[in-house]
């Protein structure tokens, strides 16, 4: 016994020390995963806090670029909804224009505007962060994106703020469809160039060329169907020749995100429930 | 030691601030983060027992981790370099010895010692750090040129603080 304590004693610092390692490596099992335990959520209201000051001041700098963003989504916008009126009226009218709604089911998202407090670009598997929280009914599994395309998704959420899961995130697929061929296929980032993403699961049959556009598919209860991901940068079979191995150039720019909006699917407690009446096919 | 002691906690009240406020948000090149909250570990007493020493790079790890979204890696990283700096520092010491109340900094031991002192144990770091983020071998190439480009990064950033927070006393 006592050489056992003497043994203990004099590997003293050695045992501390993984100690102190195996309780990281606890840490960082817990709590870097996929979906964050209660811990981070707790202290992300100082954090956040923290992240939202040194925001404030970044802001100033990118006024004017966030300002013509904003400007040239209102044209859009503008155009769609007088493409949207022409029919009726005619644009010099002063006549009072309503837009017709048949009941509220039509309503099937929501968004809400957000401001990027915090983000991540350079690591293998980034995150960010946002200025809304449960305070806003902001909830987990909402889809974020901006008027470039898709951002990402919320994974958990604070009084204030929301921390979501960037598309440059090794672990954070996304259902994708390639538009002229209509094929879906997962959009996965590799972890390395933040503009280009790899998208997997399109057959060699599929023509697939150098420019061609890649949108959401209807396959998820997160996105919408058809918002912009990106466009095709380069094709290549791979070695067995069972997929083709397609890089996708990004329409958002991540490393200047700054206002989001978090898509919420009114449909989505409905969707997912009757996905789990029927457990056998879930996989 | 009262010295020493303002001095470390004035160190670690400036650089954890300014590393998670200002360094966080500066990448060079797009692979080289620039760790200077090191300086802190890097500079704690010779004398220091190897376990006060890793139980405080584990906190300071920690507060680190909290802003960077990776609970738990840093921590990891700074504790291991820590048990390595022990040992280093008794491989590698200056040749006339440690002098006491000498804080492991540039302005006692030179330039040339600090940079054999502190390069190895920063690329450990930041090599713990890539690789547990990575969380696989399969980036092994980027994780290396990684840590590679980060190391001399916060090495040159850890090297010029020094010249302006501890100038040469003589």
């Amino acid at each position: 016994m006592g050489q056992l304590l003497a043994f203990l004693f004099k590997y003293r610092a050695f045992i501390v020390f993984l100690f102190l390692e195996v309780l990281c490596i606890w840490m960082i099992v817990g709590n870097n995963d996929y979906q964050r335990t209660a811990f981070i959520n707790g202290a992300s209201g100082f954090i956040g806090s923290v992240n939202k000051t040194s925001r404030n001041i970044g802001d100033y700098f990118e006024l004017s670029r966030v300002n013509e963003e904003l400007a040239t989504e209102n044209a859009r916008l503008r155009a769609l909804l007088l493409s949207q009126m022409a029919s009726e009226v005619t644009l010099d009218s002063t006549e009072q224009v309503s837009i017709v709604a048949d009941t509220t089911d039509t309503v099937q998202y929501v968004l809400r505007q957000a401001e990027i407090v915090q983000n991540s670009i350079r690591n293998a598997n980034n995150f960010f962060m946002i200025n809304k929280g449960s305070r806003d009914s902001i909830k987990p599994n909402m889809g974020v994106m901006n008027s470039f395309g898709v951002v990402g998704k919320i994974r958990s959420v604070s009084e204030r703020y929301a921390e979501g899961v960037s598309v440059l995130n090794t672990k954070n697929p996304v259902s994708v469809k390639h538009v002229p061929s209509g094929r879906v296929g997962t959009l996965q980032w590799g972890g390395t160039n933040p503009k280009v993403s790899d998208l997997f699961y399109i057959t060699p049959d599929v023509t697939v060329q150098e420019g061609d556009t890649i949108v959401t598919s209807s396959y998820n209860a997160i996105f919408p169907k058809e918002v912009m991901v990106g466009t095709v940068a380069s094709v290549t079979e791979d070695a067995n020749k069972t997929y083709l191995q397609i890089k996708v150039k990004l329409s958002v720019d991540y490393g200047k995100l700054s206002y989001v909006y978090v898509i919420e699917n009114l449909h989505k407690a409905e969707q997912d429930s009757l996905v789990e009446t029927n457990p056998i096919d879930q996989q | 030691m009262n010295r020493s002691l303002i001095r470390i906690i004035f160190t670690f009240a400036l650089l954890l601030p300014l590393q998670v406020l200002v360094f966080r948000n500066f990448v060079v090149f797009g692979t080289g983060f620039s760790f200077i909250y090191l300086l802190c570990l890097l500079m704690l007493p010779v004398e220091m027992s190897v376990i006060t020493g890793m139980i405080v790079a584990l906190f300071t790890g920690l507060a680190v981790d909290l802003f960077y979204h990776t609970l738990g890696i840093h921590a990891a990283a700074s504790v291991f370099l820590m048990f390595l700096r022990y040992h280093w520092l008794r491989m590698n010491g200056p040749r006339s010895g440690y002098e006491v109340n000498h804080l492991p900094l540039l302005s006692n031991y030179g330039l040339g010692w600090f940079i054999g002192y502190a390069l190895p144990l920063i690329f450990v770091h930041s090599l713990v750090v890539f690789f547990v983020e990575a969380g696989n071998v399969a980036l092994f190439w980027q994780s290396t040129f990684r840590a590679l480009i980060t190391t001399i990064i916060s090495l040159i950033f850890i090297v010029i603080s020094q010249y302006f927070l501890y100038p040469r006393e003589q």
